[in-house]
């Protein structure tokens, strides 16, 4: 299941870490070995940077410049695709959908909103296949 | 040295983070002291949870947070 929390911004704990290790699962085979090693000691190992240098045998210097590379790389994937952005976007018209299914259950017994329920799970869908066709929503 | 590390733990896509107690020469092998805490970004409600009181004991006797556990406690105390 992926968080629902799908915000940049939130610069520092703990936002800005979950983000960093999505971005690291969808795009990290992307990164060159070592980026990807520095990076993922930084931000899924809490390392400091000495640790990192250390660990793999490089500068201080050098493991920043790896997981500022990495990080810069990893942003740029997903400003190109919005991959993480509309997966996130679908779920949470799944989870509205279930919402609303979940009530229309609970309406049979009296079954007076059915209707109006009914197409608002239509627009769901609706919002959901849009999404997954891929359009740029805000216009890019 | 005995550090107080956030450590990624959980699947792929679905990220789960334990606060442990552990020997900073074996940062990775998995190996922890003690956890004093969780942050399940997932959870509806009760996110981060932090055993402080281990935690004061653990700094108590020379364990070192990481600047982002640092951050997590002051979260929780705030």
């Amino acid at each position: 299941m992926m968080p629902v929390l799908w915000t940049k911004g939130g610069e520092g704990m703990p936002e800005d870490r979950l983000r960093r290790s999505m971005l690291l699962d969808y795009y990290g085979e992307l990164l060159t070995p070592r980026q990807r090693e520095c990076y993922e000691l930084h931000y899924n190992d809490d390392l400091s940077l000495s640790e990192i240098a250390e660990q793999c045998g490089i500068s201080r210097q050098g493991a920043w410049d790896n997981i500022r590379r990495a990080g810069e790389a990893l942003e740029e994937m997903e400003e190109k695709t919005g991959l993480i952005r509309r997966l996130s976007e679908t779920e949470r018209h799944l989870r509205h959908l279930r919402h609303l299914l979940k009530e229309m259950k609970a309406c049979t017994a009296g079954s007076r909103n059915l209707d109006a329920l009914l197409q608002e799970a239509e627009q769901e869908v609706a919002g959901l296949l849009k999404t997954s066709d891929g359009d740029e929503t805000d216009g890019i | 040295m005995v550090k107080i590390r956030l450590r990624r733990v959980g699947a792929k896509k679905a990220p789960f983070y334990r606060i442990v107690v552990a020997d900073s020469r074996s940062p990775r092998d998995g190996r922890f002291i003690e956890e004093l805490g969780t942050y399940n970004p997932a959870a509806d409600s009760e996110k981060l949870k932090v055993d402080l009181e281990r935690v004061q004991y653990w700094i108590a006797n020379g364990a070192q947070p990481t600047d982002t556990v640092r951050g997590l406690i002051k979260k929780v105390e705030a």
